[in-house]
């Protein structure tokens, strides 16, 4: 088998190289199972442990968090393991024992007896006044400039959303030489302290938040607890932010509002999970705020419902790289099992529980703010694909219904390429105004990702 | 102002190579393992592309392939510019759709 052939067979087909599916590729090539991982990226990493193009060399310029050398070390048992890695693959259609994808302009197909999801998440966007700007990217956009391609987003940003990510996204700016004007937390210090357990009992993460308390410290960056960016303002570009405190409810205070002058801004409310190829090949789901919002179900083994899918890290709700790398030893262990009649490790049982304790009692104290809705005026564009505003998604819900289907056939928000991703997290919460309401299945179609009309009609069976 | 961290070269390979591809019909000059978007970026280039609706001026928003804001032409065809590598001589027009 050659990585260029049409048609690539494997025991394990696993979807995502960040650290879920790098340590469960990891463990089963050790066992001597043939995997093949696919991933969108340009490098094995996934978005937390992105690698600088080839050729590059950090060189210590960029500073990371105690947390990423689990990182170096997860790329360099990768690196050397027997595993076919396929990036720039952009997975379009599944089926149980198939993975239909994109790479090099060309449609491909991975049959696998096992499939492996680990598709990671990605950042959740709280629509606000002039969020259209160009300049105005997610939180975790800025990283990838940063870590990724080693870019110097601009001279003076803002950081502004909620949850661990923004401090990583700081220190990245600080390393690229990048003036941080204001880093804007919009949960209140007292909400945060509910994740004082989680970092308390956990050395690692205590070491991280010592290590970036110091980092913020060095460069006299102060993080501003209940505020949050209101609106950006400029002439083809970001040239300004309003800045703003919120109610315990992530509500604005109109009044609070400061300007500043700034040339990028990065805004990042959580993270949302990646579920549309789970839900497209029928597994379970179900909605859990505090996780990001839709998470595939899983047993104690990590397998989904769906016999032969297994999932692993973000898809089952955010959790970060060290349960997304727990979940994915442990999720090998299961496929290992099944393949050969062995059984599970207790001890990689007791670790992913473990992580997803901490993880979900640190997330719990940053879990989306209902009121952050009201951000958007009526004229705000919502879903940026459409055009659709604020205004016009509430017409749509009142004529045709509340829900995301409804809302989309009414006005066309969350029909364009984006299938949703960024409008559907805040969509409803705007269109009806109720931001706790459990928000509607994603509708998945396929292809689950936009490819070319001749990657469907030339798709391999 | 954006630009490039200084520094990050790898010492054993010498400098990166340096490729050179058109936007909207201006030179740019990129390095090897570049994305579009982030040649563009390093180079002050925000905006890549007008909404077809409402006509105003879009550019990088997720910079890891999900959101499709970030969409340009190249060779007649529509391609997310955060996810596809530049190549010497590529041209590059703004594009149109989402």
């Amino acid at each position: 088998m050659s990585v260029d052939d049409t048609i690539l067979d494997a025991d394990v087909g696993i979807v995502g190289a960040g650290p879920g599916g790098m340590a469960a590729a990891n463990v089963l090539a050790q066992a001597g199972l043939s995997v093949v991982v696919l991933d969108e990226g340009m490098r094995a990493g996934g978005q937390i442990y992105r690698q600088l193009p080839e050729g590059l060399v950090n060189h210590g310029k960029i500073a990371e968090p105690p947390s990423h050398d689990g990182g170096h070390a997860l790329l360099e048992r990768f690196a050397a393991a027997k595993v076919t890695l396929v990036s720039h693959a952009t997975v379009w259609d599944a089926a149980p024992g198939k993975l239909w994808f994109e790479h090099g302009e060309r449609s491909r197909l991975l049959r696998c007896r096992h499939i492996v999801l680990a598709p990671g998440g990605y950042d959740r966007c709280v629509p606000f006044p002039g969020w259209t700007l160009p300049g105005v990217v997610t939180a975790g956009a800025l990283q990838v400039m940063v870590r990724g391609f080693g870019v110097v987003p601009g001279r003076r940003a803002l950081v502004a959303g909620s949850g661990p990510l923004l401090l990583p996204t700081v220190t990245a700016l600080l390393g690229a030489g990048v003036e941080v004007v204001a880093a804007l937390e919009a949960s209140s210090r007292w909400r945060a302290l509910r994740a004082a357990p989680a970092v308390l009992g956990n050395a690692l993460k205590r070491r991280e938040a010592m290590w970036y308390a110091r980092q913020l410290w060095k460069a006299g960056v102060k993080l501003r607890w209940g505020w949050t960016v209101f609106a950006c303002e400029g002439d083809g570009r970001v040239q300004r932010a309003i800045i703003g405190k919120v109610d315990a409810d992530g509500r604005p205070r109109r009044g609070t509002e400061l300007k500043l002058d700034v040339d990028v801004v990065g805004a990042g409310f959580g993270l949302v999970p990646s579920v549309e190829l789970a839900l497209r090949l029928g597994c379970t789901s179900r909605f859990d705020a505090a996780r990001g919002g839709h998470c595939v179900v899983v047993d104690e083994q990590q397998r989904t419902s769906v016999p032969g899918v297994f999932a692993a890290g973000e898809i089952c709700g955010i959790g970060g790289a060290e349960v997304a790398a727990a979940e994915g030893q442990l999720v090998a262990e299961a496929v290992i099992a099944l393949a050969k009649g062995s059984t599970v490790s207790a001890e990689a049982q007791r670790r992913a529980q473990k992580e997803r304790k901490a993880a979900d009692t640190m997330l719990r104290a940053f879990a989306p703010l209902p009121g952050l809705a009201e951000l958007a005026r009526p004229d705000t564009i919502v879903c940026r694909c459409e055009d659709v505003t604020r205004l016009g998604a509430q017409q749509a819900a009142q004529l045709h219904g509340d829900s995301l289907r409804a809302i989309k056939v009414g006005c066309r928000a969350g029909m364009g390429p984006c299938q949703a991703r960024i409008c559907g997290p805040s969509l409803q919460a705007m269109a009806t105004g109720d931001g706790r309401r459990a928000m509607d299945l994603p509708v998945v179609q396929v292809p689950v990702k936009p490819v070319r009309t001749e990657t469907m009609l030339d798709a391999p069976t | 102002m954006s630009g490039r961290i200084a520094g990050l070269d790898d010492a054993t390979r010498g400098p990166r190579e340096l490729i050179e591809f058109t936007f909207a019909g201006e030179k740019v000059t990129a390095w090897a393992g570049d994305s579009i978007a982030m040649a563009l970026w390093a180079g002050g280039t925000t905006a890549v592309r007008s909404s077809s609706k409402n006509g105003s001026p879009r550019g990088v928003l997720c910079n890891m392939g999900i959101c499709y804001e970030c969409l340009v032409v190249v060779d007649g065809r529509t391609v997310r510019s955060c996810t596809t590598p530049v190549r010497a001589g590529m041209v590059v027009e703004p594009g149109g759709r989402p």
